[in-house]
């Protein structure tokens, strides 16, 4: 019985997503506990268990029918996106979301999973090899379309989320070490000129031995090189022409601690919080930081703070373990599913889980600008849940049937 | 699928799992960094965010008189503190409104205080009235970082107001703070002036301090650990007076409207039983917020009555000094109690005449202090001559500073051959000096406490107790009582000698032709001597008056001058009498025709301690816990 179980359930992942969405309950329970936002629990609860309602549909959708729905769903969901920008509601300075009822839904999030199936069904497609420049041009588009109208509402973390997804799925949908070079060597450039020169020189040095390493053919090597650096030295034009609110913007992006009362004060105090956590936590609910609001509206992107300050190093690394098994164990999945939509689907949901993951957290500690990402499973809110979740119940049906042609 | 493909899978599965492994690691390596390497720092930061320090206020020692009245006692103040590093500067404006008080007078406390502790509250305003504190307290949500303590401020029982034996306590100023050093921060209040300045370390008490959690906006969510790690103030030492406050109040009353000075001694130990400077202040004005008007006004009033005239002055005695010379003539056998002289009125000295006030014809040396015949003693003065004068003086304690415990105090000044050479030269001054000298004028200054030990010593027949107006301690921590120790001395002359001068004293009080009749207290002999000191700004003479009562085993002795007034038996004189009065009966009793001196036993009014009372917490402090209005 447990073996047939085994054959068609994973249980693996199964049992580390439950196990992350018990701490992340756990957390969100301590990080409005007496702070005013008891209702958040509640709901957090509902949205767990409509989740696991939505996992479980998905898990049971015939193979067939996903492959099928794939370029609709997407279309549907761009049209999605149009519309929140025409009739959304404006939430902290940025128009994402519907309102329905006393809900509100986040159309970007379950776009991740349109975009991922989209670009599943491109990539599985005849004679879609990525090595073709017009067939890596159709997939940067599928993604870019999404980033664009996000960007527009302006909602920069989920954009990113976007892009850190797409160059594993690049990877492993057979794209050549070159190729994933001259995607990111752009982005590079442009990041690092907006920091400075210094960072700016040092990044084109770096790239052009990369470049110089893999012995490309010349004229492409120069192309991707002298692209990277235009780009680069545009930046401070474009910059210039921004407005200023959008400049602030950036500037806190690139540099949180020059906003000690805005988003860097957030990462000071969620520093502090995991920081004074030690080896062992402050205890459940004892965490001073997130007993006494030091970080605001914590349950949502800044959760990962409550295991580390009350759970200490142990805690932290607990989370930690569960997500590291859970994204091998989506890695592993795209290499044992039979399809080859299959398998890009499965490497597609876990590296925007793992984005979002690696973002969230490193975040958390400091080690990346404050980006408004949640953390999968734990974060409280429920568009990103029932996504996260669905993701989950697409990754379980990909188990079931992986072994089919 | 091909071979070929499956060989790409697996490469590309391990490289995407070595991704995830090496971003976990540095995840992981971060933790260790933060969780484990500076956790110390990170855990110092968090309660920095999150732990209050509030000092809580000691309660101030309090103050007894001689029997065991409470006379200075503490009630609550509350006192509004910013913390400055949740204090947002643009609500200055708004607060300064508040509480009625500068702009700039604000930032000034709170930029003071910053520099001190960003975490520790600093005083912004003390003694708010009710009003203000509601205010405040409505607007806790929108002011981040304003707070209020309860203190105690003075408060005072008695009639009298005592303020310059008493002194006040004030908000420390900046050269006090660096002066005190460690335990006083800025907005404390400290004793500044009398018993309050110079007992302050005993008065004070020791901080406490009570640590809060406070959340993002700062406001108290509640204890740190249940509490455990507060640390109670230790209430300030109480003191034991040797004062009688009825006596205190009696005799302010009599100097109403009068400049001068009067402190009454216990001649059996130097405890003070009275100690009045004239014109003196609500010592009430101090105890809260002395608005700075109020401040200015007393140090720009041309009356000084902020000026200790007891103890601060350097007055000529007049005639009560006479007794000096006739000691020092007597214990240097220069003339014999019988010798006379024959008063005309006047004394010719060369060509300068010293006048007299009458003519008393022959007189001895008990007469002459009975009449305080200045001719006697101009004759007296040349014979016995400067320097066995200046000696004779220094015996009895004049010159130098007395050794009472309350800081400010005048040596005076008591001339001898080598201070008039340094003064004037060994040819600039001639013997011309001393017949005025002789009379206690001219360069001669004494203070009334000086005068009062004096007499005091006079009643006691040479023996000199340190004055004091603090006789024990009472330890709040211990629960001990300290008895303070003072110096105790004798003057050695000649029984004979005490004799004659004593009862030349006792003369001029009891006798017909004494000048001081109006001290004569029914039922009781006492002794004194009038002196009218010359002003020499012109005006009216000082009156002087010391005495003291009863003759034998006196209980009382007194140093009465009030400037401006003319004779001392006019107007000091009478005053001590209603002192003597009012100690030894219990009032005064000179205008009651029923009083009856022989049913009318003396009043004892020794010193006394009342056992340890543990006074209610809440009529000082209202308890921590407490502190915030629901």
């Amino acid at each position: 019985m447990i073996g047939y179980l085994k054959e068609y359930l994973d249980i693996r992942m199964l049992a580390t997503v439950l196990g992350l969405l018990g701490c992340g309950l756990v957390c969100v329970y301590s990080a409005t506990y007496d702070a005013g936002a008891s209702d958040i629990l509640r709901r957090q609860l509902l949205y767990a268990a409509a989740g696991t309602g939505v996992m479980l549909a998905a898990l049971l959708l015939p193979p067939r029918f996903l492959t099928f729905i794939s370029y609709p769903a997407y279309f549907a969901s761009i049209l999605l996106l149009v519309s929140v920008l025409l009739l959304g509601k404006t939430v902290s300075g940025s128009t994402s979301w519907f309102n329905l009822g006393a809900f509100r839904v986040q159309p970007s999030e379950f776009t991740k999973i349109t975009t991922v199936m989209a670009l599943a069904a491109f990539l599985s497609g005849r004679g879609t090899e990525l090595g073709s420049f017009r067939n890596l041009a159709i997939a940067s588009g599928i993604v870019l379309l999404p980033v664009a109208l996000i960007m527009k509402q302006p909602d920069t973390g989920t954009a990113i989320i976007y892009l850190a997804m797409f160059i594993p799925l690049l990877y492993w949908g057979g794209a050549g070490r070159f190729t994933l070079l001259a995607i990111a060597a752009p982005c590079v450039a442009a990041l690092t000129a907006l920091v400075g020169i210094t960072p700016f020189l040092i990044a084109v040095t770096v790239l052009g031995i990369l470049i110089y390493l893999m012995k490309e053919h010349r004229i492409a090597a120069a192309a991707v090189f002298s692209f990277s650096v235009l780009i680069g030295i545009s930046v401070q034009t474009v910059y210039n022409g921004l407005k200023p609110y959008q400049q602030k913007r950036i500037d806190t992006f690139l540099n949180p601690g020059a906003d000690p009362l805005g988003a860097g004060y957030n990462v000071l105090q969620s520093k502090v919080a995991i920081g004074s956590g030690g080896l062992f936590g402050k205890g459940y609910l004892k965490g001073t930081q997130t007993q006494l609001n030091f970080i605001p509206e914590q349950w949502t992107d800044f959760i990962f703070c409550v295991p580390g300050e009350e759970f200490g190093f142990v805690g932290a690394t607990l989370v930690l373990a569960l997500f590291f098994l859970f994204l091998t164990r989506g890695v592993w999945l795209g290499s044992a599913v039979k399809t080859r939509y299959g398998s890009v689907l499965a490497i597609g949901l876990t590296s925007v889980i793992g984005a979002h993951v690696f973002i969230n957290i490193g975040m958390a500690v400091g080690l990346l600008p404050v980006i408004g990402v949640p953390l999968p499973f734990m974060s409280y809110g429920g568009s990103a849940l029932l996504t996260n979740m669905a993701a989950v119940g697409l990754l379980l049906n990909l188990y079931a049937h992986r072994k089919e042609h | 699928m091909a071979i070929q493909e499956d060989i790409h899978l697996y490469q590309r599965r391990r490289t995407l799992y070595g991704v995830i492994g090496v971003l976990f690691l540095l995840l992981l390596g971060r933790l260790y960094q933060l969780q484990l390497l500076y956790s110390e720092e990170y855990g110092k930061k968090s309660e920095e965010n999150s732990i209050r320090t509030i000092p809580r206020e000691p309660v101030r020692g309090y103050l007894y008189d001689r029997t065991g009245r409470l006379v200075v006692d503490n009630r609550p103040a509350f006192t509004v503190t910013i913390m400055p590093f949740e204090f947002d500067v643009r609500n200055t404006h708004r607060l300064a409104d508040m509480l009625g008080m500068e702009e700039a007078d604000l930032l000034d406390r709170l930029r003071q205080g910053e520099a001190y502790s960003r975490f520790q509250p600093v005083k912004v305003k003390r003694d708010v009235d009710f009003r203000t504190l509601s205010a405040v307290e409505e607007n806790r949500q929108t002011l981040p970082g304003v707070d209020y303590q309860v203190e105690s401020k003075r408060f005072y029982t008695t009639r009298a107001v005592a303020s310059h034996i008493l002194g006040y306590t004030k908000e420390v100023s900046g050269g006090q703070l660096r002066q005190l050093g460690e335990g006083y921060t800025q907005g404390d209040v400290v004793g500044s002036a009398g018993l309050e300045g110079r007992y302050e370390r005993a008065l004070r008490g020791i901080k406490g301090a009570e640590l809060s959690l406070v959340d993002v906006r700062g406001q108290v969510v509640g204890s740190f650990e249940g509490g455990r790690n507060n640390v109670p103030s230790v209430e300030g030492n109480d003191l034991y007076l040797t004062m009688d406050f009825d006596l205190q109040a009696l005799a302010e009353s009599l100097f109403t409207g009068r400049r001068g000075a009067l402190v009454a001694l216990d001649p059996r130990d130097g405890g003070i039983l009275a100690l009045v400077s004239k014109p003196d202040y609500d010592l009430s004005i101090f105890s809260g917020v002395t608005p700075p008007e109020v401040w200015r006004g007393l140090n720009a009033d041309p009356e000084r009555p902020l000026f200790n005239r007891a103890t601060l002055t350097r007055y000529p005695p007049g005639s009560t000094y006479k007794m000096i010379l006739a000691v020092a003539a007597l214990e240097r056998g220069v003339v014999s109690p019988e010798w006379r002289v024959q008063c005309g009125g006047s004394f010719r000295m060369g060509n300068k005449v010293f006048k007299d006030l009458h003519v008393h014809g022959s007189v001895n040396m008990t007469e002459a202090i009975q009449r305080s015949c200045n001719v006697y003693f101009y004759n007296l003065m040349l014979k016995v001559g400067l320097d066995d004068w200046s000696r004779t003086g220094a015996e009895f304690g004049f010159g130098k500073p007395t050794g009472i415990d309350i800081a400010e105090e005048n040596p005076g000044l008591l001339p001898s051959t080598a201070f008039m050479n340094r003064r004037y030269g060994e040819k600039g001054w001639t013997r011309g000096f001393l017949p005025s000298l002789g009379i206690g004028q001219g360069e001669l200054g004494v203070s009334p406490i000086q005068m009062a030990c004096y007499a005091a010593a006079l009643a006691n027949r040479g023996l000199s107790h340190q004055p004091h107006a603090v006789f024990a301690v009472r330890d709040k921590t211990g629960g001990g009582i300290d008895t303070v120790r003072y110096a105790t001395r004798r003057i050695r002359l000649a029984e004979r000698t005490w004799d004659v001068v004593r009862e030349g004293m006792r003369r001029v009080v009891m006798e017909p032709g004494g000048t001081a009749g109006l001290a004569r207290v029914r039922g009781i002999q006492a002794a004194g001597k009038t002196g009218t000191a010359q002003n020499p700004h012109g005006i009216k003479d000082h009156s002087w008056f010391i005495g003291f009562a009863p003759y034998e085993n006196p209980r009382i002795a007194i140093a009465v001058m009030m400037e401006n007034v003319g004779y001392g038996g006019s107007f000091a004189a009478p005053i001590a009498g209603m002192c003597f009065e009012q100690y030894l009966y219990g009032r005064v009793v000179r205008n009651d025709p029923s009083f009856d001196p022989a049913s009318t036993p003396m009043r004892r009014l020794e010193q006394r301690i009342p056992p340890a009372q543990s006074r209610p917490a809440g009529s000082a402090h209202a308890p921590a816990s407490a502190g915030r209005a629901p």
